[in-house]
């Protein structure tokens, strides 16, 4: 049966994925190529400078990446189950309801994740070959509520799409638009580093509001 | 023994009844018909049966459980037909039938992949892309390889054209009766419920007018037509008729009374008429005659 649902929502969101992997890629050969141009014509001290005491990010381009995949994935999963209600025939499978939906919305979460990791992966990768440690722990401290806002698009997204009631989808789009914006604020490097905590633990609640939705439509709102 | 027990039901939508105290049972192997006007509460009465709405009070089970919190085991017992034949297009015919098999051991994929070969697609189609009719074959075909114990088919024959409705009932029928199996169907094409069901069941606005095996109901309810020697003559049909339509001279009325009952009735009031005619009804004139036309 797990095979059955992992199966489904990989050919749900399975274009998605690979599309952004593909956006992912281009964006840290994007990266590495300017900053492989920058260190030729400006040395490697001076670069490193400019993103200690200036906060220059070399990799601002990624800064709305996790937010526009994690958006794209929760469409990709969530909204065909909305079309014709079709998520009756989701919960109609002889299994518990809530225990599909965890599973679904686990499944997604995962793959997200994954992806998530790739990519920081080779982007820690690629910045070890012309960044110290202390400038690439510094970039992962400032990307990281990037990509938990990512995470938590996903969360909201699927929230926001099972809910069967328009009202409660248009007050949770403008809290959750609040909420994620908060991942996104500009600020210099690393100044999120004390509230990734509470912001990773938010976070994980939100991995669970979906059952909420999901509840709501077993009880007939509409 | 009951594969369904309604007792009760009573639900409104804000402050909109839809029924009150509604109670039915559908029998184990019978195929029950489900008729009703547009917001008489069909679509209510499935949404509860499968658990996608919790009535305001009363209580449906299925197979002895409250549909509100039914097993697994017993879901795997029901099959479920969504109006319009909703499946999950985005998949084509083998990777939909690779996902359903994983839920039920007791998949038979003979059935599916028969219904299949006569359909005009290819292998990797996806279903958004196939006609209604098709879709409506992939339906049932899914169901029919699940083999379940109870059918519920919401309205299966919304827009499909004659020839796949006369297939769908056909098939339906067959094996429903070879295997068994009980049904409980919705359609607002009433004339193909005629072959398909034995048992009908005709909803109103907040209540049931008749629920009895459609042989009966057949037999028992009745059209009759008069004409009235005076165009202006007051006639009193209330106590005989349910359904009464009269155009200057000429009355059509329904009723449960037999002709000798009728034209007895007709004496005791004193109607005068000079012609008197019961009119044989398909299954579709007698829902109309019983539930009117507006």
């Amino acid at each position: 049966m797990l095979k059955s649902i992992l199966y489904k929502e990989w050919i749900k969101i399975r274009l998605v994925v690979w599309i952004a992997l593909g956006l992912g890629l281009l964006a840290l050969i994007n990266i590495f190529l300017k900053v492989r141009h920058d260190i030729l014509f400006v040395d490697a001290a001076n670069y490193w400078y400019s993103f200690l005491f200036r906060g220059y990010t070399y990799f601002s381009v990624l800064k709305f990446l996790p937010f526009v995949i994690g958006l794209a994935v929760a469409i990709a999963q969530y909204f065909p189950e909305t079309v014709n209600k079709r998520i009756k025939l989701t919960f109609h499978l002889p299994v518990s309801e809530n225990g599909i939906l965890i599973k679904m919305h686990a499944f997604g979460a995962v793959i997200l994740l994954a992806l998530f990791l790739l990519l920081l992966g080779l982007f820690t990768a690629g910045s070890a070959i012309f960044f110290p440690s202390n400038i690439i722990r510094a970039s992962l401290l400032t990307m990281m509520p990037w990509f938990l806002g990512g995470m938590a698009t996903y969360f909201l997204v699927a929230l926001i799409l099972l809910e069967p009631m328009w009202i409660f989808r248009g007050l949770y789009a403008a809290v959750a638009a609040g909420f994620v914006t908060i991942f996104f604020t500009g600020a210099s490097i690393g100044a999120f580093s004390p509230v990734l905590l509470p912001l990773a633990l938010i976070t994980l609640v939100l991995s669970c509001v979906v059952l909420f939705s999901g509840y709501r439509f077993r009880k007939g709102e509409m | 023994m009951y594969a369904i027990e309604c007792k009760n039901l009573t639900h409104y939508y804000g402050k909109k009844l839809v029924y009150e105290n509604l109670s039915f049972n559908v029998e184990e192997g019978k195929i029950l018909g489900l008729l009703g006007k547009n917001g008489t509460g069909k679509s209510t009465t499935i949404n509860i049966l499968n658990g996608f709405l919790q009535p305001f009070s009363g209580v449906c089970l299925i197979y002895g459980e409250n549909t509100q919190t039914l097993t697994p085991e017993t879901k795997r017992r029901i099959g479920f037909l969504i109006e319009g034949h909703i499946q999950y297009s985005f998949m084509n015919i083998h990777q939909i039938e690779k996902f359903y098999s994983g839920f039920y051991p007791d998949w038979n994929s003979a059935p599916y992949w028969e219904l299949m070969s006569k359909l005009k697609v290819t292998p990797k189609q996806k279903i958004s892309t196939m006609s209604c009719g098709q879709r409506s074959q992939v339906a049932l075909g899914l169901i029919l390889a699940q083999d379940p114990d109870l059918l519920i088919l919401d309205d299966f024959s919304m827009g499909l054209d004659p020839g796949y409705r006369r297939l769908f009932i056909d098939y339906m029928r067959e094996y429903a009766k070879a295997e068994h199996k009980t049904v409980f169907v919705t359609s607002h094409i009433i004339q193909d419920m005629e072959r398909l069901i034995d048992d009908v069941m005709i909803m109103d606005y907040n209540k049931i007018l008749a629920q009895q095996p459609v042989e009966q109901f057949m037999n028992t309810f009745r059209q009759f037509n008069i004409t009235l020697n005076s165009p202006g003559q007051e006639v009193d049909l209330d106590g005989i008729a349910v359904n009464i339509e009269k155009v200057k001279d000429k009355i059509e009325f329904y009723t449960y009374s037999t002709e000798d009952e009728v034209k007895s009735y007709l004496a005791s009031k004193g109607i005068d008429y000079s012609s008197f005619e019961e009119r044989k009804m398909s299954l579709e004139d007698a829902f109309i005659g019983l539930t009117r036309k507006y």
